[in-house]
């Protein structure tokens, strides 16, 4: 974690040194007239190419709904998670629009706008069984994804559980559609993807432990597109185009304290 | 890039790795016991049963011989809770391992048995031996004693191989190394420490087997000749 800081500190303060004359990016936006945004395009159901090779998925059209409203074509910028950061900073696109998950971390090197949507870590079970708080989890099968973000709040919330832990999301997904599993602590994402493929009792989310909201990632000092890009996440969360993207891809809707 | 290395944010987990360990051992040893049995008959039957038996037991080592270890667990984890059935991990990781070595020992003992001389089985006849004498006395014990070095290995390959029960959410010493490694961002060092107690776990295996073969091969013992 340090070293992260360091590198990601070492980078930021690099790219100041090296771009003290950089102009304000809304500007360049605009007399450019096109977007370049980071995508990946490696996690679905983020970002993904569909069938006919092309970049679909949650995040490439809130980008393309983005474009769209300041009327100019979209550039894809292809990144991995672990460079959204980097390409961030040295200019290679204008903004980061990749289930960034807003962190203290990453709040010291970049600014975000305020979230468009979430990932949320959550306790799902079989419909129809009353599970209101982590006490109907005691003595449970209890299934996770070993060393996820899931896991670790399970562990530590759901105490008396009796942890499934499986290598990846893969195997959890077969362990809940063959029944191996009482419930489970995963995404809804997850949840989802189990749904799809028949299990005996299907899944739904009984408590939810906690929400990662993500968000744009821009430079730091760029108040003027801040404030631009928060606008635009505030009009479409309220006309519900955001939550239409969402709803589309993850397969439920926003919280409601995010749409209001 | 340099690394700095710090096994000490592993101290904290020792207890955990303690039991890692305690349950690849429970893991092996049991499934260590019933592969012996369970091949040993399935040689027999190889070597000298009806043809239809070793029609069967000959498709039964070679299915399992030729697919991987990790297919056998899960077809045995979840195929098993699919017919309704809810068994522990632990149970479906012992039945997958005994289901795989079970097909190894086989032919590992059937290859002891083949070498025993037929003079030999004509001897145990002419003193007078029954059948069941003559295949416990100058059949299966020497033809153990023969290939019990092959049968050590195969066991400390299956300890090893206990490692990808961590897949079907068997808490094994490997199991135990992801997730410590998750907590800590320490993968370098988990695994090398894992590296290590499986490396010792081998030489522990091996040691015991060589002291239960002095302490069952007594002709060896006496005598300090191979067969």
């Amino acid at each position: 974690m340090k070293r992260r800081t360091f590198l990601a500190g070492g980078l930021a303060a690099a790219s100041t040194l090296a771009m003290p004359a950089l102009a304000d990016t809304l500007d360049t936006i605009r007399s450019r007239k096109k977007l370049l945004v980071a995508l990946d395009l490696g996690s679905p159901p983020f970002g993904m190419t569909d069938a006919a090779m092309q970049p679909t998925g949650s995040d490439v059209e809130t980008a393309r709904l983005l474009a769209a409203a300041w009327e100019m074509p979209l550039e894809i910028v292809q990144v991995t998670s672990p460079n959204r950061v980097p390409f961030l900073l040295t200019g290679k696109a204008d903004m980061v629009i990749a289930s960034f998950s807003v962190n203290e971390e990453r709040q010291k090197v970049i600014d975000f706008s305020d979230p468009y949507g979430v990932i949320q870590a959550v306790i799902a079970g079989p419909k129809g069984r009353e599970v209101k708080d982590y006490a109907a989890v005691v003595g449970k099968r209890l299934g996770t994804t070993r060393g996820s973000t899931n896991d670790k709040e399970a562990t530590t919330r759901a105490q008396g559980a009796q942890m499934v832990r499986y290598d990846d999301d893969a195997t959890l997904i077969t362990a809940m559609v063959s029944g191996q599993v009482d419930m489970v602590a995963t995404s809804p994402q997850v949840m989802n993807t189990a749904n799809g493929r028949n299990p005996p009792v299907p899944f739904e989310t009984k408590i939810v432990m906690r929400t990662f909201p993500y968000a744009i990632g821009i430079r730091k000092g760029e108040a003027k597109l801040q404030t631009a890009l928060n606008e635009w996440v505030r009009k479409n969360l309220r006309n519900g185009q955001l939550n239409a993207i969402y709803k589309k891809y993850h397969g439920s809707d926003l919280p409601a304290e995010m749409l209001a | 890039m340099t690394y700095q290395f710090d096994f000490a944010s592993l101290l904290p987990y020792w207890r955990e790795f303690a039991a890692g360990v305690w349950l690849t051992l429970q893991l092996s040893a049991v499934a260590t016991v019933l592969g012996f049995v369970g091949g040993a008959l399935c040689a027999i039957a190889r070597a000298d049963g009806p043809p239809w038996l070793k029609r069967v037991v000959g498709a039964y080592v070679e299915v399992i011989r030729n697919t991987p270890l990790l297919v056998q667990i899960f077809l045995v984890y979840f195929g098993i809770a699919v017919l309704g059935v809810r068994v522990d991990a632990n149970v479906a990781a012992v039945l997958a391992l005994v289901v795989n070595v079970v097909a190894y020992t086989c032919e590992i003992m059937r290859a002891g048995i083949e070498s025993i001389h037929t003079a030999q089985v004509e001897a145990g006849e002419c003193l007078g031996m029954n059948r069941r004498q003559i295949y416990w006395h100058v059949v299966l014990r020497p033809a153990i004693e023969r290939v019990y070095p092959a049968l050590v290995s195969q066991y400390v390959l299956l300890m090893l191989a206990s490692s990808i029960c961590s897949q079907i959410s068997a808490e094994e010493l490997t199991a135990v190394a992801n997730r410590i490694q998750s907590d800590t961002f320490r993968s370098f060092e988990t695994y090398i420490v894992v590296g290590l107690v499986y490396l010792a776990l081998s030489f522990v295996v091996r040691w015991a087997f060589w002291g239960f073969g002095l302490l069952v091969f007594t002709r060896r013992r006496k005598l300090g000749t191979a067969l």
